[in-house]
């Protein structure tokens, strides 16, 4: 892949977790609750600009951190912390918005494993299981107040034991 | 005041192969569905790269934003989303919301909407449900 051109660079403040990581565990191990890790970022005026325009977003020159920065540093987070396992599909998202997060805040995400289940499909004569994953993604501010819980769901490989 | 019925305000987004590699860089997602465009080409089911699921998202984020008159959801927001066919660069898609329910919780008023993103195809790439509290 040719290298791309780059408006970002983004460091984590901190990345943080248990050795043991989910891709480590097998389906039948994965129990809601398990810490997945997470990790701390500061949201600059500059990168806030440059998302805006990136994403064709009327608000810019604003205070507030635009709901999708803190989508996408929570999936720079989950990919750190090998959350997504390899072939997985994204299923579908459930979001609550609670405080606003403010150009300057120290954000921290967790991430754990909110459910899992198998669903039994019926196609053809043939009975094949999907399993799904969900996984938690709660933000905080540096005061403790909650930004977002995103809950993600997964379609995990066929692949996986 | 919005009623059951109304159509709200809507966004859309272009999305570009130039948004997604710079949305890569951001999130660290370089998974090759996203930006391998020569690899991608003969993929049996995508036959091209797709965008990032959250990508296909930010059409109806703003468009909360929108009607809420902010730029932050307000406290009792929630969206409930599935993702049902990908996003291609050159696709435009957009955001659609119509009340479906109102509702009291908590001394707010609520807005419960049908919600979908489609591309400029007529594909549903993403629908679900938001709750969304009216300015």
């Amino acid at each position: 892949m040719a290298k791309l051109a780059q408006l970002f660079k983004k460091d984590l403040v901190t990345n943080f977790g248990p050795e043991k990581m989910l891709p480590d565990l097998k389906f039948a191990e994965m129990e809601p609750g398990w810490d997945c890790g997470g990790g701390t970022y500061r949201v600059t005026k500059e990168e806030v600009e440059k998302f805006a325009r990136l994403m064709g977003d009327p608000n810019t020159g604003q205070t507030n951190v635009p709901i999708g920065m803190i989508y996408i540093f929570g999936l720079r987070i989950c990919w750190d912390r090998k959350v997504f396992i390899d072939q997985a599909v994204r299923a579908g998202d459930k979001i609550t918005f609670y405080k606003p997060a403010k150009v300057g805040d120290t954000i921290t995400t967790k991430l754990s494993i909110a459910d899992k289940k198998e669903v039994k499909k019926e196609k053809e004569g043939k009975v094949s299981i999907n399993k799904f994953l969900s996984i938690n993604m709660n933000a905080t501010n540096q005061n403790g107040e909650k930004i977002t819980d995103i809950q993600m769901s997964f379609l995990l490989p066929k692949t996986m034991q | 005041m919005a009623v059951i019925g109304d159509t709200l305000e809507s966004k859309s987004l272009a999305v570009t192969q130039e948004l997604i590699n710079e949305y890569a860089h951001i999130c660290g997602d370089y998974n090759t569905l996203h930006v391998d465009v020569e690899g991608m080409k003969n993929h049996p089911i995508f036959g091209g790269t797709i965008a990032h699921g959250t990508i296909n998202v930010e059409p109806v984020l703003q468009a909360i934003c929108a009607i809420q008159r902010t730029t932050w959801p307000k406290e009792g927001t929630t969206i409930d989303l599935q993702f049902r066919a990908p996003v291609k660069p050159g696709d435009t898609i957009t955001s659609k919301l119509v009340v479906k329910d109102k509702k009291t919780e908590g001394g707010k008023n609520i807005l419960v909407c049908d919600m979908l993103i489609t591309n400029d195809k007529g594909t549903d790439c993403v629908k679900g449900s938001a709750e969304t509290v009216p300015d």
